[in-house]
């Protein structure tokens, strides 16, 4: 039996598109539904994010950093302060890396909450998008409970954090915990071995582990593909080698190894993992500490450069500083994981359709704050 | 129907390992082209298990290679590269990084990646700086999921001749990595397939990342904002 | 029958005249009218059943009176008035490039076809509009009339996502008109007729009359017949032709105001009429449930009416419940599950009927 060809049609996907999560422009060939190129065209939101850094001082990059990833602000706001700690050598508080944990586990809940639900959405499932809202929204009133800010914290800065924990916070973290751990289960059978959802996501965008190294995916994405890779258990940057957590890998459960159904169940897995390491650093946290103790007056780190991952919701999160002993930055480069995560959507987007890439594009969950920066 | 896909599945497999990838990308039905994909990256795993365990240690996350490099890595592959490719390092030697000339970079790209006892299989970020004095630089941080074991790479052009050989086929995330570099310091990366600007409009003016950029006064007739000096 | 129940009683009044052209088309217009503002009223209950079904499967409280001035009336139910009064007083766009006729034909056509359909269901012992001898297979009929608006729409608006919803709906609503009428094929074996009044009076007697559980074939029969209906009306899972988050709302992308509600109001109608003919066809239409009880007519009209809000109920819970499938997976229901069960259902029925019947 022989296929037909039609003509090939050019599609533009983006910039506004309901499934482009920010705006994005895919131009795609189709045939019929059939894809057969996929050209992604980023840029829509560079804000200068590299160029900024070079006209400002080390502190002010800290609110750039949260409008990058502004899903995951608090990531990146630990991802920026622990480079520039190491550069410095500065070593904070216990108190302070705790609450940086908290604070950073926290966040991945939320973000990945964010990503299961819009994925959810992508494929049509509406309802479990506002159940993960609903739980997301607990998750920012404790943040704003801490910082007064719901997205945008400019919370931990370099040698400490803005403000302490407030009264009453390790308490409502706990609350929020024992509410939460059930939900797990909900999504689980709402979602997750929903079949109609697994159909149209087993076997979907397959990415093999080599494919995913090669293109530098990261986070959860490549431990989709089976690779146990987290930069928390790996490189143990702040406290995270104190904490007992697994590290969720997909293992090819209702179809081939890496593909968006794995993703999804790896994100799923990993806010339970995360519960677990808030369980801890909740209950070691010393009750006493000044969070200001160790900010430096003034931050001129010495001659040199740095190179320096965190493992963000989104994967590794790099920043390079070069420092040229003035306080302002000679040049801060940032690697952000979801511009490698879209980078490989047109290998594994390739001749699948139409409905199909919109859910392998849900399922790298990208941020195009991060992409264009 | 499902044995004559395993049939050819199996048969397309055995071709594409002898490097014949038309193969698979000629099965015409997506669900047969995409399991023989996945066959064959099992077959590759299971080979290259055989000869060296690189995938497979990091899928397990068993990674116990001893990590010969530990200390001071950047110092050791310097000084492999040093042997296996004469007169390609550039500057004098660091603790912090290699410095590398621009010449062979793709070949030792190549050998970097493939190389049993190195195996930086991630190529992490490339960062572009300008150094003044009419000097680039790319700085390459690579990453071996199996050693465990990272290293800098350095290669410094002069902005006269701004061109580096393009590793996008050796680490396909290159690609996208130099299309930045290229979009914001203006180095060519030469044998890259598609170098267009990335994050800017493909009619931008100037490199925006060089120190001595000067901002476009007007872009299609729209005044361009100027970036305050000196904040403090 | 209620047309010809208006005639006579119209041409009471006038005695001497045997035949009269004006009463007639009265008594035609005022049952129409009444149509008219029946579906209307059942689309503003239907869209707040809607926001309301769908934001307690949600864990919200949906819309709500808040107080002075910042309410849609006590539990929200002003809010389809409002949504109905927006949509009447939103600009009404038309593309440029689009082909003007056609665009402005397609609202209209898909209406048509969902108004037309309501004329042959009974909604009570007396109470249809066209007591027509061919009834369901009339309904089968009007109901694919939607599939030409639809391509219409896609088609005119000259957009590429339009051109994508247009197809896919051409595609889904044709092939699953096969197995809803492979199933209905089933009630005419059984009852012997075309008429829908016929086919609810069979089912006389009770629950266990209903065709539904007349024998396993049947009741196999009913789930096909709804699934379909709901591919038919483009309702999650099914709803590929407008899936929001692929091809951005599909066919009726370009659509704005007014005319964008007549596709809205069609999707409600469609439902209803699916309702109405799966309650007709396997559920006893106005038939009570228990023999002899709640049987008069006024209570004839609750049954049914129960019965199709029911349905259409249930329609809602999948939309808020499902992901949506992808287009050769609709496609593989339609044809490798639906089609094959739907053919051995028809043999089945035959075989029970010669050995039970």
């Amino acid at each position: 039996m022989g296929v037909v060809h039609g003509q090939e049609m050019v599609l533009n996907i983006g910039p506004q598109h309901p499934s482009t999560h920010g705006v994005l422009r895919l131009q795609v060939k189709t045939d019929g539904e059939i894809i057969s190129e996929i050209k992604p065209f980023i840029g829509y939101l560079h804000r200068c994010f590299e160029k900024h850094c070079e006209n400002v001082t080390y502190e002010q990059v800290i609110p750039f950093t949260d409008r990058c990833d502004y899903l995951a602000s608090m990531a990146n706001n630990f991802g920026y302060v622990v480079a520039m700690e190491e550069l410095m050598e500065i070593k904070v508080p216990e108190r302070v890396e705790y609450i940086r944990v908290i604070m950073a586990e926290l966040q991945r809940i939320a973000s990945h909450l964010l990503a299961l639900g819009t994925f959810g959405l992508d494929v049509g499932a509406f309802t479990p998008f506002l159940y993960m809202f609903r739980d997301r929204e607990r998750i920012l009133d404790m943040f704003e409970m801490t910082c007064g800010a719901r997205l945008l914290y400019n919370y931990m800065w370099v040698g400490g954090l803005s403000h302490d924990l407030p009264i009453g916070f390790v308490e409502s973290a706990f609350r929020f915990l024992d509410y939460f751990e059930p939900k797990i289960e909900e999504y689980n059978n709402i979602l997750t071995y929903n079949k109609i959802f697994i159909e149209r996501t087993a076997d979907v965008g397959v990415m093999p582990a080599d494919v995913a190294i090669s293109y530098g995916v990261s986070g959860p994405n490549l431990r989709g593909s089976g690779v146990k890779w987290d930069i928390r258990k790996d490189e143990p940057y702040s406290i995270y080698d104190r904490f007992d957590f697994d590290v969720p890998v997909g293992i090819g459960e209702k179809g081939n190894l890496g593909d968006c159904w794995d993703r999804f169940n790896v994100r799923l897995t990993e806010m339970g993992e995360s519960i677990k390491i808030l369980r801890q650093a909740l209950t070691q946290i010393p009750k006493n500490g000044d969070v200001h103790q160790t900010i430096p007056k003034k931050i001129r780190p010495p001659k040199g450069s740095i190179y320096k991952r965190t493992e963000t919701p989104r994967g590794d999160l790099g920043f390079y500083i070069i420092s040229d002993g003035s306080p302002i930055p000679n040049r801060l480069k940032m690697r952000s994981p979801a511009f490698t995560a879209l980078s490989v959507l047109d290998e594994i987007g390739r001749g699948w359709m139409l409905s199909d890439v919109i859910a392998i594009l849900g399922s790298l969950d990208i941020v195009l704050g991060e992409i264009d920066r | 129907m499902s044995d004559e896909r395993d049939k050819l599945i199996a048969e397309v497999v055995e071709k594409a390992l002898q490097g014949e990838m038309d193969a698979i990308n000629n099965i015409e039905d997506r669900v047969t082209r995409s399991k023989a994909k996945a066959a064959l990256a099992k077959a590759k795993r299971a080979q290259t298990a055989d000869s060296s365990p690189q995938i497979e240690a990091s899928i397990t996350g068993e990674s116990t290679a001893p990590n010969t490099l530990s200390d001071n890595p950047n110092q050791k592959v310097g000084e492999r590269i040093s042997e296996k490719f004469p007169d390609s390092r550039d500057g004098e030697v660091a603790d912090t990084h290699i410095q590398l000339k621009p010449d062979q970079w793709n070949e030792i790209a190549a050998w970097l990646k493939t190389e049993e006892d190195l195996l930086f299989d991630s190529l992490q970020c490339i960062t572009g700086i300008d150094l003044g004095e009419n000097v680039l630089e790319a700085r390459y941080n690579l990453h071996s999921m199996k050693h465990r074991n990272a290293i800098e790479i350095r290669i410094a052009v002069s902005r006269d001749i701004a061109q580096i050989p393009s590793i996008e086929q050796v680490w396909r995330i290159g690609d996208w990595f130099e299309r930045e570099t290229y979009d914001m310091y203006g180095i060519r990366f030469t044998g890259h397939r598609d170098l267009r600007r990335i994050l800017l409009p493909e009619d931008w003016e100037g490199w925006p990342l060089r120190k001595d950029y000067e901002v476009q006064e007007t872009y299609h007739g729209i005044m361009v904002p100027k970036v305050k000096e000196g904040w403090e | 029958m209620t047309v010809d129940n208006l005639y006579n009683w119209l041409m009471g009044f006038f005695p001497g005249i045997t035949e009269s052209p004006i009463l007639l088309i009265i008594a035609i217009l005022v049952p129409c009218l009444a149509l008219f503002l029946f579906i209307a009223l059942y689309a503003l209950v239907a869209i707040y059943g809607e926001l309301k079904v769908s934001s307690f499967m949600q864990d919200r409280v949906g819309p709500m009176g808040q107080g002075v001035g910042l309410h849609a009336g006590k539990w929200g139910l002003l809010q389809p008035v409002a949504d109905a009064l927006k949509l009447l007083t939103k600009e009404d766009l038309i593309p440029e490039k689009a082909d003007k006729t056609l665009f402005i034909m397609a609202p209209f056509m898909i209406f048509i076809g969902a108004f037309i359909a309501f004329v042959a269901i009974p909604f009570g012992e007396t109470l249809i509009i066209a007591d027509l001898n061919i009834g369901i297979f009339y309904l089968l009929a009007v109901g694919s009339l939607a599939v030409i608006a639809l391509i219409l729409a896609g088609w005119s608006s000259n957009n590429k996502w339009s051109l994508y919803g247009g197809m896919r709906s051409a595609a889904q609503i044709i092939s699953y008109e096969i197995p809803a009428g492979v199933s209905i094929v089933i009630v005419i074996m059984l009852t012997g007729t075309l008429n829908m009044q016929d086919i609810i009076k069979y089912q006389d007697g009770g629950l266990f009359n209903w065709l539904i559980f007349a024998n396993p074939f049947t009741f196999i029969a009913f789930f096909i017949y709804f699934i379909s209906g709901i591919a038919e009306t483009n309702r999650t899972p099914f709803d590929i032709p407008e899936a929001e988050s692929e091809i951005v709302g599909g066919f009726h992308t370009e659509y704005s105001g007014m005319r964008f509600a007549f596709f809205f109001l069609s999707e409600y109608a469609n439902m209803f009429v699916v309702s109405g003919i799966a309650s007709t066809g396997f559920l006893g239409g106005w038939q009570s449930p228990i023999s002899g009880y709640f049987n008069t007519p006024s209570w004839g009209v609750f049954w049914m009416l129960s019965k199709i809000m029911f349905l259409v109920f249930v329609m809602m819970w999948f939309r808020w419940t499902f992901p949506r499938l992808r287009v050769d997976q609709l496609m593989n229901v339609c044809w490798k599950v639906f089609l094959p069960i739907g053919l051995l259902n028809i043999f089945g029925v035959g075989i029970w009927t010669l050995i039970f019947g």
